[in-house]
């Protein structure tokens, strides 16, 4: 049995958390948040020099050919870092979508552009009055033969705002499918919004929008895979997060004084941050958990993949809560300014619990696909 | 998580499950499966079969039965014997003082006491707890006065579980009352048979006798019966404590117990359907599912960083003593309440006779084991005192 990172993907963490420290400081962040755009496409570039976009795409669409371990990694230090560009929305969410459901030529046509960092992609899955729901949209597509048309309406589609293309979900004829449409196709209206945690995203109304299928394969499976591999990023990134958070937290802790003595000196805050130690080292086995989940070889494996994600996902979420609204009550009224830090992160993480599902109705998912243990009791035939 | 293992791994793990399934009789295991009470001789019974086969002390050194098995190996050997219910080998010989003799002790008091000790021919108290001498064990107040070649031992020890069976009992006691308090103290054996030895019950909460204080009163027991060096006890408890926490968090024997209250909740009827359908409840089992998920997988976490050659002190270890300890107190609580207002009452049989109807699955158990298993926060190392190890590593304050 081997849990550890092997010895390139330590490399990667430790280049990028180096990279990170020194270009993506509180202050360089700072700017970036501040600015018309809200991302950075020069470190977007440079994202893309270091090969960080295209890792788990082949070589044959400009990729790296590595997996979704290495994916895991740069998300870890983009949430340590709390990164505003869009990479769970291009690299993992997008990239993906076109990877699994798209043709030969859509792939070619798409891919190596994410990879060299010249395109950026959104999935566009929620609508308003759907809540999480995405497997039965409202949008309807109409036509045949690679050519259809979209009508409808999106929300929440995360890094929408600078998206080059989109990959949305229609019905048509009762069928769930996923469809590549242009940013700049006639019909199609975008309104940017921003997010608590200073990412980008956008509402989309669409009306009779020009678009591709892709369908080279069944778009449920696509779906479902693609949201386990957002979920898992997602995950990842949310220990980089968290294990930020509990450090700065930890550091107060140690260093602010009242009544003569560090805070930290007082029983009552140690139990509780002893507390959110336990719930950090919880998030980061549910994150593996998931990761081994989404890259499990063994035949058969996809069929527990995504009850596995969605439990680690219950456990991550609830540390993300837990760790993030004690770290502001530690800090006391400093952690309640946009000047420091810390609230950075807790913004970050209530958001991240909340893109695409809520605790509550994954613990009831979980639940009805019949929890992680078989019933057994030996008195009982 | 069969998966995680590679090949031979995997295949210790089907020979252990075999084992364990086909050599420990089958009434056994429905004891633990059901939550029975086991007499000595279950225990007794299925740690020598253990310890034919050589897995009843794997963890001791390799001559003196132990075996040359990884972290891993042992993790399996553990968690398959909680999952086929076997009853577990006594942690006070196997985990405790046999280690200890085994590191710390003489040629001649290993050859006297480590074979017996493993095939339980001598069954071992544990003589630590006193009534002043809880977390802070180092102020205990026991003393061991040398005269000529006997200690004449005074004194009292608590919460000795199961020392109405015991033989002998490993004691922690003063032989220097004018030192700083943890260099004062001694590792020392005494035979439960010699005069001045009175052991007392204590009636638990659970309505069982688990439990037992020992009173010394002019004990005589020979020098030669003090492990290592005379007040090096300290140390050598530490060393013990230490052993303690591995598989402190039973992990195997919660995931049998959550699967037994998820089978009585499915045939639990309710206004609305059966209980393991009801939304509340489900969510409550289904939480407790995902978190036992996340402490198996923090123990193997733990277990693959230990494969990978790190010995250093892991406050992680008193992550899965919280959490693991609370989930068995969460899951005994899920078979209390599945159970109803039937299990509110203490009954020896869920059959009633006289013409009225069997109480349900568990109404023998659900209860007594609820209260029992409050133990788990408290021993150990209590989970305050693991918040406290996890703080002092966290802000060194």
């Amino acid at each position: 049995m081997d849990l550890e990172l092997n010895d390139i993907q330590q490399e990667l963490a430790s280049t990028l958390n180096k990279y990170l420290r020194s270009e993506y400081d509180i202050a360089k962040r700072e700017e970036i948040l501040r600015s018309d755009e809200g991302i950075s496409r020069e470190k977007w570039q440079a994202f893309a020099e270091m090969g960080l976009l295209g890792l788990a795409i082949p070589e044959s669409y400009g990729g790296a050919d590595m997996t979704f371990n290495e994916v895991a990694v740069v998300a870890e230090a983009f949430g340590r870092s709390l990164v505003l560009e869009p990479f769970l929305a291009t690299a993992v969410l997008g990239a993906n979508a076109v990877l699994l459901g798209g043709s030969e030529e859509q792939k070619q046509a798409i891919l190596p552009g994410v990879a060299e960092g010249q395109t950026f992609l959104a999935l566009a899955t929620l609508e308003p009055g759907l809540r999480y729901a995405v497997d039965a949209p409202q949008t309807q597509a109409s036509g045949a033969d690679g050519s259809f048309t979209l009508t409808g309406e999106k929300n929440n589609v995360l890094g929408g705002d600078v998206a080059d293309h989109f990959v949305v979900t229609a019905t048509q004829n009762g069928e769930l499918g996923l469809y590549l449409v242009a940013a700049d196709a006639e019909g199609l209206t975008r309104v940017a919004q921003r997010q608590a945690d200073g990412l980008g995203s956008a509402n989309l109304k669409l009306e009779g929008v020009a678009a591709q299928r892709l369908d080279a394969a069944d778009a449920n499976a696509v779906l479902s895979e693609v949201l386990d591999l957002g979920n898992a990023a997602i995950m990842a990134e949310a220990v980089g997060a968290l294990e930020a958070s509990l450090t700065m937290t930890a550091e107060y802790l140690k260093t602010r004084e009242q009544f003569g003595a560090p805070i930290g000196a007082n029983q009552a805050l140690q139990h509780r941050a002893a507390d959110l130690y336990a719930e950090l080292e919880y998030a980061r086995s549910m994150a593996l958990y998931s990761r081994l989940a989404v890259t499990s070889e063994v035949p058969g494996a996809e069929k527990d993949r995504h009850r596995d994600v969605i439990a680690a996902k219950i456990i991550v979420d609830r540390a993300a809560r837990n760790i993030s609204q004690e770290s502001i009550q530690m800090h006391g009224g400093i952690g309640m300014t946009m000047e420091y830090p810390i609230g950075h992160y807790a913004k970050r993480l209530t958001v991240m619990t909340r893109t695409f599902d809520d605790s509550d109705s994954l613990t009831a998912e979980l639940a009805e696909l019949g929890g992680l243990i078989e019933p057994h009791a030996a008195d009982l035939s | 998580m069969d998966t995680l293992l590679n090949a031979e791994e995997r295949e210790f793990a089907q020979q252990m499950r075999q084992f364990y399934r086909t050599e420990i009789p089958e009434e056994l295991r429905l004891k633990v499966a059901t939550g029975q009470e086991l007499s000595k001789e279950d225990m007794v019974t299925s740690q020598r079969i253990l310890n034919e086969h050589g897995y009843a002390v794997p963890n001791w050194p390799v001559e003196w039965g132990g075996q040359d098995w990884t972290p891993v190996q042992r993790h399996i050997w553990l968690e398959e014997m909680q999952l086929a219910c076997v009853p577990q080998p006594l942690p006070f010989n196997v985990s405790m003082v046999g280690p200890v003799i085994a590191t710390f002790g003489s040629q001649e008091i290993k050859e006297r006491f480590l074979p017996a000790t493993a095939n339980i021919d001598i069954w071992w108290s544990q003589g630590f707890s006193e009534p002043n001498a809880g977390s802070d064990l180092a102020s205990l107040k026991t003393t061991a006065v040398r005269q000529g070649d006997k200690y004449i031992v005074n004194g009292q020890k608590t919460w000795t579980t199961l020392g109405q069976y015991g033989d002998w009992i490993f004691n922690l006691v003063r032989t220097d009352p004018d030192v700083k308090k943890q260099a004062g103290i001694s590792f020392l054996l005494i035979d439960m048979k010699t005069p001045g030895v009175t052991v007392r019950p204590i009636q638990l909460i659970d309505g069982g006798h688990e439990v037992n204080e020992i009173f010394f009163d002019n004990v005589e027991v020979p020098v030669e019966n003090l492990v290592g060096e005379e007040n090096k006890g300290w140390t050598y408890a530490k060393f013990l404590l230490g052993n303690e926490r591995t598989g402190i968090a039973r992990i195997g024997g919660s995931k049998v117990n959550l699967a037994r209250a998820k089978a009585y909740a499915a045939v639990t009827k309710t206004a609305r359907g059966t209980l393991l359908d009801d939304p509340l409840f489900s969510a409550r089992l289904t939480k407790i599912e995902a978190e036992l998920t996340a402490l198996e997988m923090t123990q193997l976490r733990i277990l693959s960083t230990q494969a990978a050659g790190s010995d250093k002190p892991d406050p992680r270890s008193s992550v899965l003593k919280l959490k693991g300890s609370q989930l068995q107190e969460d899951i005994s609580e899920l078979l209390v309440d599945v159970l109803g207002p039937q299990g509110l009452d203490f009954v020896s049989d869920r059959v009633q006779g006289q013409g009225l109807s069997d109480l349900p699955n568990g109404a023998v158990d659900a209860l007594p084991g609820y209260f029992n298993t409050r133990k788990v926060t408290i021993y150990g190392g209590s989970s305050e005192v693991q918040r406290g190890i996890i703080s002092k590593a966290l802000l060194g304050l």
